[in-house]
């Protein structure tokens, strides 16, 4: 296990190292100098190209460039905020983010488990009917409509909720202006998982053990949450993690939509005023996030179920 | 009588023996009595037709998404304005459908607050006819003001209507619109079809070659589908630029993977099946038996994968440009519409309204005939 971990660590470095690469050779390659559209006079231009060793060969220039990610130094901003370090730039950004979305993704469980309890129990009934329905509208819909929507109708026409994020530190404020995008974000998931759950709970729902269950005198919601939930559960965890990509994904727009000070927005600033560096920065934080949720997954396989580990070692001998 | 029961030993001789009036001619020209066939044969993909039709919901949605495509196709040129053409003095004005003003909505009025009253009467602000009713009139450091709703046409001087209303830039909403979703459509289909071509024909060669070809196919497909999906494609187009072609690769790098996948298992499941041995001992080519005998088999899942691409095709599309990477002016597509809806939402919610209410029909709507192509192809499902 110890071993298997270590390697699919190394694999996700040479990932992100790929990537980096990548994302060096578009930028650097990109017809043009990075200053170019600046009406500079020359004598600066030469010294800011002497700076950031744009005069040398590209593979100089890649190299210096890997140093200095090696050392932690991901360079400066160069539009939005000038000069100030990349990584300052992003520091304050991230907490904001991942709490937007960690919220979203914990509202999303229980209720989606929830709904597709009721859906489960109440098989083609007049609750599953509609909430099948509901969950082919939230799947289908992306998130930034959602949220388009409810800005306008509960922040804008009802005036129940703050209509952009309000990023001060006191409590209440802040987290009124944070349901909006919540609840923006946490529709997808919340579906998915309502689907999920409502399949694989009908199959185990007419499994022998449940008509035991049933026999000892449970009724029918008691035998459901006791004993058919805990099966479910295992492979669910698998289609929770990965979602955290998805939303992730959502929130780089829905986070523009409300003005959130967090991630997505400054992707969107930093690809539109061409600061490099950032943009670089925040794609390689990405890419960490959606390659940490995927290792987590392949990890949590045999974790959750010990089943899964005894047979990966079998098959390996 | 004299019988023979079943349970004796056949005896010739007794048999040849037998007097012919003991026996009874049953059929000589006749076609045999058995009970007929009562339904004609029914074939994989007839027999898909007939379950899929069953399914309301799915029938509903693929008469949508044909509506939205008839829509793509003719609805730019169901009025005289081009998709690009400006008129910076009718700005955002608001939606009229003539035919619809008779029931209170998309008249084309527009509430302006905060109108001085004295000026109400002026001609040369507010033609005649263009003031509908005036409210909520209320007195500010002295100076009567009210809100006043106007016909913002007369007000404006627009001649004819604008069914869903102008842009910022006074171009006609409906024909951008429907312009941006043909855009929107050819490259989700663009896309989704170079995918699957690409997919089938990659997925083949590892399915059928198998061992080492499909172990190195395979190991590549896994270092491409390691990389996550928006740096992919970010990158790809902060390099080749918003162009229309640019944003219908940047949906190709890592899409074809899927089918690849789906193909190669399709292969393994049917390369050792007596058909293809029969096949390969007729000396039949590599390329005709995977293309000809086994990759009609897996067409079921492979259409019904490819309709599930769509809407993720058109919501990425979207996305990209939501983050500043979509396609360059003046070509619009959903996504630049939406994204430049989204900054006057407030003031003119219209413009979110219907490229939001497309995009949601189309989303919903594929995403149901997919749901619809899988059950009718799923193979436990047949013959119900």
């Amino acid at each position: 296990m110890i071993k298997y971990t270590l390697q699919r660590l190394v694999a996700l470095v040479l990932t992100l190292f790929v990537i980096l690469t990548i994302a060096f050779l578009v930028i650097r390659l990109m017809p043009g100098s990075i200053y170019e559209n600046r009406e500079l006079p020359p004598k600066l231009l030469a010294t800011l190209e002497d700076k950031y060793h744009l005069n040398e060969p590209i593979i100089v220039q890649y190299k210096i460039f890997i140093q200095n990610i090696m050392r932690g130094d991901w360079g400066t901003s160069i539009a939005l905020r000038v000069n100030v370090p990349v990584w300052e730039v992003l520091y304050s950004r991230i907490p904001i983010t991942l709490q937007l979305n960690l919220i979203a993704l914990i509202i999303a469980l229980p209720l989606g488990i929830l709904a597709g309890i009721l859906a489960a129990l109440f098989q083609n009934g007049k609750v599953d009917h509609l909430l099948s329905f509901m969950v082919v509208i939230f799947i289908s819909v992306p998130s930034f409509i959602f949220a388009t929507l409810l800005q306008y109708v509960f922040a804008f026409r009802l005036g129940w909720l703050p209509i952009i994020y309000n990023a001060s530190n006191l409590g209440g404020s802040k987290y009124a202006s944070i349901i909006l995008p919540v609840i923006a974000l946490m529709l997808a998931p919340m579906a998915r998982v309502t689907r999920y759950l409502r399949g694989e709970l009908i199959e185990t729902l007419s499994s022998d053990f449940m008509l035991l269950a049933r026999t000892k005198g449970l009724s029918r919601f008691q035998a459901t949450v006791r004993h058919a939930m805990r099966n479910s559960f295992v492979p669910l965890a698998n289609i929770i993690i990965p979602m955290f990509t998805d939303i992730l994904t959502g929130s780089l727009v829905v986070e523009n939509i409300f003005a959130v000070a967090g991630v997505g927005g400054l992707l969107i600033n930093s690809l539109n005023a061409s600061d490099h560096p950032l943009t670089i920065a925040i794609l390689i934080f990405y890419s960490a996030i959606s390659l940490l949720t995927i290792l987590v997954v392949d990890l949590s396989y045999g974790l959750i179920d010990p089943r899964v580990r005894m047979g990966g070692a079998k098959s390996e001998q | 009588m004299q019988r023979v029961s079943s349970n004796d030993v056949f005896d010739e001789k007794a048999m040849s023996d037998m007097p012919s009036e003991f026996l009874e001619r049953i059929q000589i020209s006749e076609r045999p009595k058995d009970a007929e066939l009562q339904a004609p044969a029914v074939g994989y993909f007839r027999d898909a037709l007939v379950r899929f039709v069953s399914n309301k919901a799915s029938v509903v949605a693929f008469f949508i998404i044909c509506f939205i495509i008839f829509m793509a196709i003719l609805g730019p040129g169901m009025n005289s304005f081009g998709f690009n053409e400006q008129n910076v003095s009718l700005r955002n004005m608001p939606p009229k459908i003539p035919l619809l003003t008779k029931f209170g909505i998309a008249q084309g009025y527009r509430v302006l607050e905060g109108r001085q009253v004295s000026f109400l009467t002026d001609t040369d602000r507010y033609p005649e006819g263009s003031i509908i009713t005036v409210f909520n009139r209320r007195a500010v450091n002295g100076v009567e003001i009210a809100d006043v709703k106007v016909d913002y046409y007369k007000l404006m001087g627009a001649e004819k209507p604008y069914w869903f209303g102008t842009d910022y830039l006074g171009r006609d909403y409906w024909t951008r619109l429907w312009r941006g979703v043909r855009v929107s459509l050819v490259i989700a289909f663009v896309s989704v079809v170079t995918n699957l071509i690409i997919g089938i024909i990659y997925g083949a060669i590892a399915g059928y070659y198998g061992g080492a070809v499909d172990m190195v196919m395979m190991r590549i497909c896994e270092i491409i589908q390691a990389f996550p999906r928006v740096a992919g494609v970010t990158l790809f187009i902060l390099y080749f630029g918003t162009g229309l072609f640019s944003i219908i690769m940047s949906l190709v790098i890592s899409g074809w993977i899927g089918t690849a996948r789906l193909v190669r298992a399709q292969f393994y499941r049917f390369k050792t099946r007596e058909f293809v041995l029969a096949a390969r001992t007729m000396g039949v080519r590599d390329s005709v038996i995977m293309f000809r005998h086994i990759l009609p088999n897996s067409l079921g899942p492979i259409i019904t994968r490819t309709m599930m691409a769509v809407p993720s095709a058109i919501f990425t599309e979207s996305f990209l440009a939501y983050i500043g990477l979509g396609l360059q002016a003046p070509e619009p597509t959903l996504g630049v519409l939406l994204s430049d809806a989204q900054k006057v939402l407030l003031n003119y919610p219209y413009q979110s309204l219907f490229p939001g209410l497309v995009i949601s029909a189309l989303m919903v709507s594929f995403n149901l005939f997919a749901n619809g192509l899988r059950d009718a192809f799923d193979p436990t499902l047949r013959g119900t």
